[in-house]
């Protein structure tokens, strides 16, 4: 088992470089002190030269920091590359952590006793990385030793993950199992023996490895489920990650060279944004949870936390780039078309998604082009939202398919950030995943938080002060109750204090969106009275209260069209409630 | 700034590896010449086990069936071997139910490798073995044309190319098929209808090569018995000027259709490979290069999308797109006519 190279804090690094190796894009984040306080200095970018033709990151990071060089004007670089530690004339940083998704989903097959427990928590474990799921073994599935073997050693997968039994749970089932992935490993080639990610029942540990460690490349952890009703994914997680990166040593050149810059200190993207998410959930509002969201070219990653409970889940092929296919697979084109304000044909929605996905680096041209990448981004958040749902801490409906209140929720990736007008990025946050009750929705704008993430463990104040640095861009203050009632019903009444003592009151009628024309970073209290018993996450159905709020680009949002958003099976009527709210935005932009 | 390179040439040196996965035997030698349907590796691609609890079928413990067991691993088993046994009073054994060879033996159980079909892997295009790849494959080289899809159906095949319309904007519709097209790789610009498929699997015709294809065949398109290109992309788009005139120039030749699926991180493209025999020295073209005027390029996103031109000027300032988008943008002679700006991002350079 390993563990991360640098887990001693160094709060005495004041400079540090990110570098995020995307799908598409490399970026380099430079940040340092500034009038006593860390900040983010700049960003530079580039293609990625993970896969074809390079097959080597450096010269993606190379060309990033090139860029941010010029923009700094901070010489980053030398002949031996990276300058770690800066020197005494500030070239260069004192420390570097980066962060990776780039490259295909490491292939898995995972392995449990039964099927809704332990082959559940093998599943939710591995959609913690970039994984793709390529088969199941459990004792529900019939499968005899034979057809175990057969089906490891043709599927070849880079990784299988054990989880099964409780630590006083039965041991023979498993171990009958273990046999088959031993005989197997052992009958595969050295070079393509998968890891193998043990979390089950604690008391096998000593014969998993007697049996598996010189046939396989073997990692323990702690049982992911030691007792009934109670899971730890945290140690398996960790180990994942290590896994993750080992394979992606194999795919990939360079990586060796980023780890002795980074002093070894490598993590997956979706890893590091789970952490950050995790640290600000112990560090703001612990009554309340807090949501990261990253869509990406090829994935789509939502990891939430409540007290400190983390959950994290990346969805593979789930994306606006390359994964913008996998979305309109997974779901149907119907789901896709159903975001749309403006109609298209099915064929041209199908035929730009397909050529989306096999050129992810192009960019919309023409406006309905661009209504399509934004459906297509709020198809894959909403998919993923609605199978994170039933995972999280924290559940405040018994269908599991509401999402509880988080505060706040931080938006990333390009389709939101280079989106051109700021209501898109909105819609596409507020569409696809819903939220209930009153929060914030901010943007990652300059796609610090997997950097930051990474520097959490390593410096967390410097995570702390650049967060508060505003790095976030506040798109607004969404206030949406949750009920049902006629259209045109009012079922929320708002009384919005201005800090200069004007006061303003509102009634919001059902199946509307509202804006509030509050000014960006205007601070205002809000009374919120909910009618006809619809709950605004005040203590319970009907329950008023007072709330502090301040403005976002779009000002405060107040959103009655119901949760989950209802769609009119009449196209045309769809498209046309489709126009009035982007109208609605479009007005306040 | 740097862009991938989108490969359509006349003539051109062609290196490509192919290889199996697992260990196979490699049937062919440095320096020699193949053809596409030429076998150069074999393997085992999926083996099958067996499995066989011998303690439990004696019905003895795991260490004394050991003792009755006469197999050790390596040796060859037919049909009705005798691995172990016997035992007791009714001369209990354990047969082998299908021939093999033992891979492992011991503490009660025999596991087995039954004899499976052997994958046989082909050369899929002419040309000259110029590197072995111990036990997985070769490195093929030739000299000729190449044309790089955006989609394959995963299937391979080599066989003489034949346009079914001279009108490469033109749908294919199942009317223009006949016999007269079996065992040919078609060419046509468009295909939209399922009935096409259908009937060009009845002909049956070798391959098909298309400028583009409706997404909404694509499930169809897998499931064909024959390999399928598309070159530009999905949705109507006339066939580009580049591969068109290719692909005219080399009518009624042979063309070994590789419609593998396309991997942008791996970079494996769906391609069409045209030997041709010549000695010239040819030199291997780049698979990246930097956005510059003068440089030929094809759009690959927009209303413009598969048309060819040059690029006259990298503008310094972002323009904003009819998308809303601010971006850096080129100037873009298409084929002499008019000039188009078009977002960096959208291009890819036409290597000359």
């Amino acid at each position: 088992m390993t563990t991360s190279p640098m887990d001693t804090t160094n709060l005495s690094a004041k400079s540090a470089l990110a570098v995020d190796i995307g799908t598409t894009i490399t970026r380099s984040l430079l940040f340092d002190v500034v009038s006593g306080r860390y900040r983010l200095i700049g960003v530079g970018t580039a293609q990625t030269t993970a896969g074809s033709p390079k097959f080597d990151v450096t010269e993606g990071i190379w060309r990033s920091m090139e860029e941010l060089q010029y923009f700094t004007g901070r010489t980053i670089l030398d002949e031996e590359g990276v300058i770690i530690p800066s020197t005494q004339d500030n070239q260069g940083a004192d420390i570097m952590v980066a962060t990776m998704s780039a490259g295909n989903p490491i292939s898995v097959v995972t392995v449990g006793l039964l099927d809704n427990v332990s082959l559940e928590n093998a599943r939710q474990l591995a959609q913690t990385s970039y994984t793709n799921i390529v088969s199941e073994i459990s004792l529900n599935d019939r499968r005899t030793a034979t057809d175990r073997i057969n089906l490891l050693t043709k599927k070849r997968p880079d990784l299988i993950i054990i989880s099964g039994g409780t630590n006083n749970g039965a041991t023979q089932s498993l171990l009958s199992i273990l046999e088959s992935i031993g005989l197997s490993s052992y009958l595969m080639e050295e070079s393509q023996r998968p890891h193998i990610l043990f979390t089950g029942n604690e008391k096998l540990q000593d014969e998993v490895k007697t049996g598996l460690e010189k046939i396989s490349k073997l990692h323990i952890t702690p049982n992911i489920q030691p007792v009934l009703g109670y899971t730890n994914f945290s140690p398996a997680q960790k180990e994942l990650n290590e896994i993750y990166n080992e394979v992606r040593r194999r795919q990939s050149g360079g990586l060796r060279e980023v780890l002795s810059w980074t002093d070894g200190y490598l993590t997956s993207t979706a890893s590091a944004l789970g952490r950050v998410i995790r640290f600000l959930s112990e560090k703001y509002e612990p009554e309340k949870g807090v949501l990261g969201v990253d869509i990406g070219a090829d994935n789509t990653i939502l990891a939430a936390a409540f007290h400190g409970e983390e959950t994290l889940r990346v969805f593979p092929n789930t994306g606006v780039g390359g994964g913008a296919a996998g979305v309109l697979e997974r779901s149907s084109l119907a789901d896709i078309k159903r975001w749309l304000p403006v109609k298209m044909s099915d064929n041209l929605v199908r035929d730009y998604i397909y050529n989306k996905s096999a050129y992810p680096n192009a960019i919309p041209t023409e406006e309905d082009h661009l209504e399509i990448e934004l459906a297509v981004a709020k198809q894959a958040l909403r998919q993923a939202a609605l199978d994170t749902i039933p995972s999280l801490e924290k559940q405040i409906d018994s269908m599991g398919i509401l999402m509880p209140a988080v505060e706040p929720i931080i938006g990333a990736g390009r389709i939101l950030t280079e989106a051109p007008q700021r209501y898109q990025s909105l819609s596409v946050l507020l569409d696809g995943l819903q939220p209930t009750g009153v929060t914030t929705l901010a943007l990652d704008q300059n796609t610090v938080l997997p950097g930051l993430g990474a520097l959490a463990e390593i410096n967390p104040l410097m995570t702390v002060q650049v967060i508060e640095s505003n790095t976030f861009l506040n798109l607004g203050t969404i206030i949406a109750p949750i009920g049902v009632a006629r259209p045109g019903t009012p079922v929320l009444r708002i009384r919005l204090y201005r800090e200069d003592g004007r006061m303003v009151t509102r009634d919001v009628k059902f199946g509307s969106l509202t804006i509030l024309p509050v000014a960006m970073g205007e601070k205002v209290s809000l009374h919120l009275r909910p009618l006809h018993r619809f709950d605004i996450g005040m203590g319970g159905p009907g329950k008023a209260g007072k709330v502090n709020a301040v403005g976002g680009v779009l000002g405060i949002i107040v959103d009655t069209r119901g949760r989950p958003l209802q769609f009119d099976p009449d196209e045309e009527k769809n498209i046309a409630r489709n126009e009035t709210w982007r109208k609605t935005y479009q007005k306040y932009t | 700034m740097a862009t991938k390179v989108k490969h359509y040439h006349e003539l051109i040196n062609i290196k490509r590896e192919r290889v199996v996965p697992v260990e196979g035997d490699v049937l062919v030698r440095r320096m020699q010449k193949v053809s596409p349907t030429d076998v150069i590796v074999v393997a085992n691609m999926a083996p099958k086990f067996l499995l066989i609890d011998i303690a439990q079928g004696l019905h003895v413990s795991p260490s004394k069936a050991d003792e009755y067991l006469h197999r050790k691993s390596g040796e060859d088993l037919v049909r009705g071997d005798i691995i172990a046994g016997p035992v007791g009073v009714l001369k209990r054994v354990i047969r082998a139910p299908q021939a093999g060879k033992v891979r492992i033996a011991g503490e009660g159980k025999v596991l087995y490798e039954v004899e499976s079909t052997t994958y046989e892997l082909q050369a899929g295009m002419e040309g000259t073995i110029t590197n072995i790849i111990p036990e997985r494959g070769a490195i093929i080289e030739t000299r000729g044309a190449l044309i790089q899809g955006i989609w394959g159906n995963g299937k391979i095949t080599y066989g003489i190319i034949q346009q079914v319309s001279s009108d490469m904007l033109q749908e294919l519709v199942p009317e223009q098929l006949n016999i007269g097209f079996r065992g040919a790789i078609i060419i046509a610009g468009f295909l939209r209808n399922p009935d096409v498929l259908e009937t060009a699997g009845n002909i049956p015709i070798k391959g098909m090569i298309l400028g583009s294809m409706s997404s909404g065949l694509i499930p169809q398109a897998k499931r064909a018995d024959f390999p399928i290109m598309v070159i530009d992309g999905f949705g109507r788009k006339p066939l580009n000027k580049a591969a068109e005139r290719i692909l005219n120039a080399n009518k009624d030749k042979n063309v070994a259709l590789n419609a593998q699926a396309y991997d942008p991180f791996l970079g494996n493209h769906p391609e069409a490979i045209i030997s041709h025999s010549t000695q010239t020295d040819l030199a291997t073209p780049p698979e990246t290069e930097a956005l510059k005027a003068g440089k030929a390029v094809i759009i690959v996103n927009g209303l413009l999308a598969s048309s060819i031109g040059r690029i006259e000027k990298i503008h310094p300032q972002k323009r904003i797109l009819p998308s809303g988008i601010s971006t850096e943008v080129a100037s873009v002679n298409l084929s002499g006519k008019e000039t188009v700006e078009v977002p960096l991002t959208n291009l890819e350079v036409i290597a000359e």
